[in-house]
């Protein structure tokens, strides 16, 4: 016996491996979008390690162009910069509210919840195999952050939404330009509703719209409509740039996203319950 | 045993060498992830070094945590780095990849079987083909080609002195 484990050893680690891995991807076939314990605990251990690392860069940039900087120009740059994101988002919710909502006590009221709507968050880090699939960012389960929450950027547009694994502390955002994702909208103009989905390289695809449904322009502005339950409605979330009409039963209808790749230093996250928002 | 420790440990700070590099050129400029792989760097490099085996279980790990810092199939990775570990190994006992030519076309096949496993398991599970918006990862064997013929001339270089 112990020869044939000397004689085989190395030909049975490998294939204990290889087939621990045949082991670990069947067993993700029933778990459907959920994340296995493993995969969970190795984001948990490895994400601090990754903000770590995202905050030392900022702070070694941020020091670097302090020292060449005036520091008080910075700072108040810094707090001018802070202050603009949240009223972006604030102008942004504000005016979306306005129009969903009828009735001046009801727009008070919202008005009065509306500063713990999103909590503002850095992105740590990008999908290690496609950077256009996620986005990994400095917030987690004790700031309110929750699976299937709407991120949008720092004007307001639609990123994507809050996915499994979210830690303690970090979080991963399924963007909007992932394949698997899928967004309910409709076009400013023409009122086309469909399913915008993402596209490789960076770009998204407005899927379901019949060759027969009039309308769709190049330049068109897509909005969120809410029907999927999980986006709150009026989010901006893209750009026709593109719509083909061909012998199959659908236009190929290609959308640019509104919102930046590297742009995307700072996101929101909604942290309200879509039946709560509106 | 103090000797398999020094490895591990070695193994250790290089992927999380690699860990950091990914985090810092994520954050720097996206897609340079579609272009430049660390993992697979390290898993070469190692597997180069200690064998087989060891390129095989360290591929194992840095497969495992870029899948756990990527949407999709856990494993998918992880599977196709340990079969880079394992041909790394395998055909640098065969062969002489010390000369820098031969090293860049030793660490490019090697990059490019792992990217061919990768893009298949990605068709298999996911039922669809790698779009061709991201024809930038066609760039990634090169790109570890270069970096890695150039590890391997510094690692020798670095050795030099002692023998």
């Amino acid at each position: 016996m112990p020869s044939f484990w000397k004689d085989r050893k190395n030909a049975i680690v490998i294939g204990a491996v290889v087939f621990a891995h045949f082991v670990l991807i069947s067993v993700q076939v029933p778990l459907g979008s959920e994340r296995t314990l493993f995969e969970r605990a190795v984001f948990a251990v490895f994400a601090p390690i990754q903000r770590a690392a995202a905050g030392a860069a900022s702070a070694l940039s941020g020091s670097w162009k302090g020292y060449f900087r005036l520091r008080g120009v910075q700072a108040e740059n810094q707090r001018l910069l802070k202050e603009l994101f949240f009223a972006r988002q604030e102008n942004f919710f504000l005016r979306e509210r306005l129009r969903f909502v009828q009735g001046e006590a009801k727009i008070r009221e919202n008005l009065a919840a509306i500063g713990k709507t999103f909590v503002a968050a850095r992105v740590v880090g990008m999908d290690a195999s496609d950077p256009f699939r996620s986005l990994v960012i400095n917030r987690g389960t004790a700031d309110g952050v929750r699976a299937n929450m709407a991120v949008c950027d720092r004007n307001g547009n639609l990123v994507g939404r809050v996915v499994q694994p979210v830690s303690l502390r970090e979080a991963k955002v399924q963007l909007i330009t992932d394949a698997e994702a899928g967004v309910s909208v409709v076009s400013g103009t023409a009122r086309i509703v469909g399913v915008l989905a993402g596209a490789a390289g960076g770009e998204c695809r407005l899927r379901y719209v019949m060759n027969t449904t009039p309308g769709g322009q190049e330049g068109e502005e897509l909005i969120t409509t809410g029907f999927d339950r999980l986006f709150p409605p009026g989010i901006r979330a893209g750009r026709i740039i593109s719509v083909l009409t061909d012998a199959s039963l659908f236009k190929t209808i290609r959308v640019a996203p509104f919102f930046r790749f590297n742009d995307l230093d700072q996101v929101a996250v909604i942290t309200e319950r879509f039946e709560e928002l509106f | 045993m103090r000797g398999i420790l020094k490895d591990i440990l070695e193994a250790a700070a290089a992927t999380l060498a690699a860990f950091l590099l990914y985090s810092l050129a994520g954050r720097a400029y996206p897609p340079l992830l579609l272009v430049f792989n660390a993992f697979s760097l390290v898993v070469i490099l190692f597997a180069v070094w200690k064998g087989e085996v060891f390129g095989a279980v360290l591929g194992t790990a840095c497969g495992l945590l870029q899948d756990s810092f990527s949407l999709g199939v856990f494993g998918i990775a992880g599977l196709s780095k340990t079969l880079l570990g394992v041909a790394a190994g395998f055909i640098s006992r065969k062969m002489q990849v010390g000369p820098p030519l031969r090293g860049f076309v030793f660490v490019f096949v090697c990059s490019a079987g792992e990217l061919a496993v990768w893009i298949f398991l990605y068709a298999l599970v996911f039922s669809r083909k790698l779009g061709s918006g991201n024809a930038l990862i066609l760039f990634q064997p090169l790109a570890t080609a270069a970096l890695g013929s150039a590890l391997f001339a510094l690692a020798r270089r670095l050795k030099a002195p002692r023998s």
